[in-house]
């Protein structure tokens, strides 16, 4: 098991965010977690990296335990140094390029070398087929091209487990594809992910194991198929029945 | 008449001062910087106790003028002199020089308004680059000197610019307090030949020159921070 996750709660003021998370994630596996806006599918992840901090709960990763309400700063920038994350926004550093947004995680969070980060940078945003954009600045990019930076920045760290926080939400439709095309990518390497998306077709096809949200609470998990065919909570079949996309 | 030989001749008097002028400025916005920096922490970390206090007094400074502050500081300050001398310190409130009052004004004065425009520059980048940056393993004091920090100077500058000349200009009410600068140059020359235009154009010239001098510096310091920080290629 690389990542158990116990009994997560958090509120905002009398708002419950998340009423009791538990999920676990193998090695190698991609969870995608779907359901409606405002069900704490996002704070779920902010939880894992601790932008925000639990009110209770426990995280085991990589046999670690780290009680999520109380971490010691030691631990956080510990599982933050093994875990990446993407964000709906992309949040590339404004004032770097696209080579030093992707170098700055590994020359200050793994003690690169200037040189080795650079490099490795390079060949990251080789994968992604923006190499030739290294010198650009995030303004000067598109919301397709920010987003891939941000992929490559998280994957270039080499982390256990990679967080996508509605990685395609905010683009063009037609730039999801290449986006999803790069996740895709990822996952057939065999990278560890929770995404959190609203891209079914993902979630349906690439993802092993979906997680069905709602108001807080995981109402339903398990093989993707199995969640997609025959939905067992009303909520669920709900959910997807509403969703005009062919998935 | 305007008597332009006099104006030529009062000229050199007045800009012999303008240094006074210049270092009350410099001082005084070098030290409320300083002082500035330590309010933002308390109030952007809301530091207890300390953070309410310190909200208050910014919001006396910025809701006062400036001339009544340097009054409070250059009755109260001896006073707070005689009683820390009463407790058993050394001070001494007679020698206080008004140079030192008015930095003391001045500085105080500059601190809450370069505060409020640091915390400004601090909110206008956007936090989430703060939360990208930490979730890349950086610890979060790196996170602020490699991408908040730069992004924030050089949203800053305008505002700090505009703070500066705001400050040079408020300078022109210290020889209430007995310091002789350009203002007071200029009444002292005009009250002697009663030619009172004639000083104040001086005055109003020189004034404008320093302005503009320090206005082009900020531009050009606003121009290299931003094409440096966000690459922006804007020119002088």
């Amino acid at each position: 098991m690389l990542l158990e996750l116990k009994n997560i709660k958090k509120q905002f003021k009398n708002n419950h965010v998340l009423k009791g998370i538990d999920l676990s994630v193998e090695k190698g596996e991609v969870i995608a977690i779907i359901g409606p806006s405002g069900s704490g599918k996002t704070t779920l992840l902010r939880n894992i990296n601790f932008l925000e901090t639990a009110d209770s709960g426990s995280m085991l990763f990589r046999e670690q335990q780290i009680d999520l309400a109380k971490p010691t700063k030691k631990q956080i920038l510990w599982a933050r140094r093994h875990m990446a994350m993407v964000f709906q926004n992309y949040n590339l550093f404004k004032n770097k390029t696209a080579l030093k947004n992707i170098s700055e995680g590994l020359v200050f969070g793994q003690n690169k070398s200037k040189t080795e980060a650079d490099e490795l940078a390079c060949q990251a945003l080789d994968q992604v087929g923006l190499l030739g954009k290294k010198d650009f600045y995030p303004s000067q990019l598109s919301g397709g091209q920010q987003q891939r930076i941000g992929i490559a920045r998280a994957t270039v760290l080499n982390p256990d487990i990679v967080l996508f926080d509605e990685p395609t939400s905010a683009l063009d439709p037609e730039l999801v594809g290449t986006v999803l095309h790069d996740m895709k990518t990822l996952a057939d390497k065999g990278q560890t992910m929770i995404v959190v998306t609203h891209q079914m077709s993902f979630a349906r096809n690439v993802a092993s194991r979906v997680a069905f949200f709602s108001d807080g609470e995981i109402l339903e998990e398990g093989r993707s198929d199995e969640i997609f065919d025959h939905p067992q909570h009303e909520r669920t079949q709900q959910f997807l029945s509403a969703i005009a996309e062919d998935y | 008449m305007f008597d332009s030989n006099f104006a030529l001749g009062s000229f050199p008097k007045i800009l012999a001062v303008a240094p006074t002028t210049i270092y009350l400025a410099i001082v005084a916005t070098v030290i409320g910087f300083l002082i500035a920096v330590l309010i933002v922490i308390v109030r952007e970390r809301q530091i207890k106790i300390l953070n309410p206090i310190v909200a208050t007094l910014v919001s006396f400074i910025r809701g006062t003028p400036i001339i009544v502050q340097m009054y409070v500081v250059y009755y109260g300050l001896p006073q707070l002199l005689v009683a820390l001398k009463g407790m058993g310190f050394n001070t001494d409130p007679n020698g206080l020089p008004a140079m030192v009052i008015a930095i003391s004004a001045y500085s105080l004065n500059a601190s809450a308004n370069i505060s409020e425009s640091i915390r400004s520059a601090y909110h206008s980048v956007d936090h989430r680059q703060y939360e990208a940056a930490v979730t890349v393993g950086m610890k979060p004091s790196r996170a602020m000197t490699r991408i908040v920090i730069p992004q924030l100077i050089a949203n800053f500058i305008p505002n700090f610019s505009n703070l500066f000349l705001d400050l040079i200009k408020d300078t022109a009410i210290v020889y209430n307090i007995g310091i002789v600068e350009i203002m007071a140059e200029a009444n002292i020359i005009s009250s002697i030949g009663f030619k009172y235009i004639e000083t104040y154009l001086d005055a109003l010239v020189i004034y404008i020159v320093i302005c503009w001098i320090f206005a082009k510096l900020f531009q050009i310091g606003e121009i290299i921070a931003r094409n440096h920080v966000f690459h922006t290629q804007k020119t002088i």
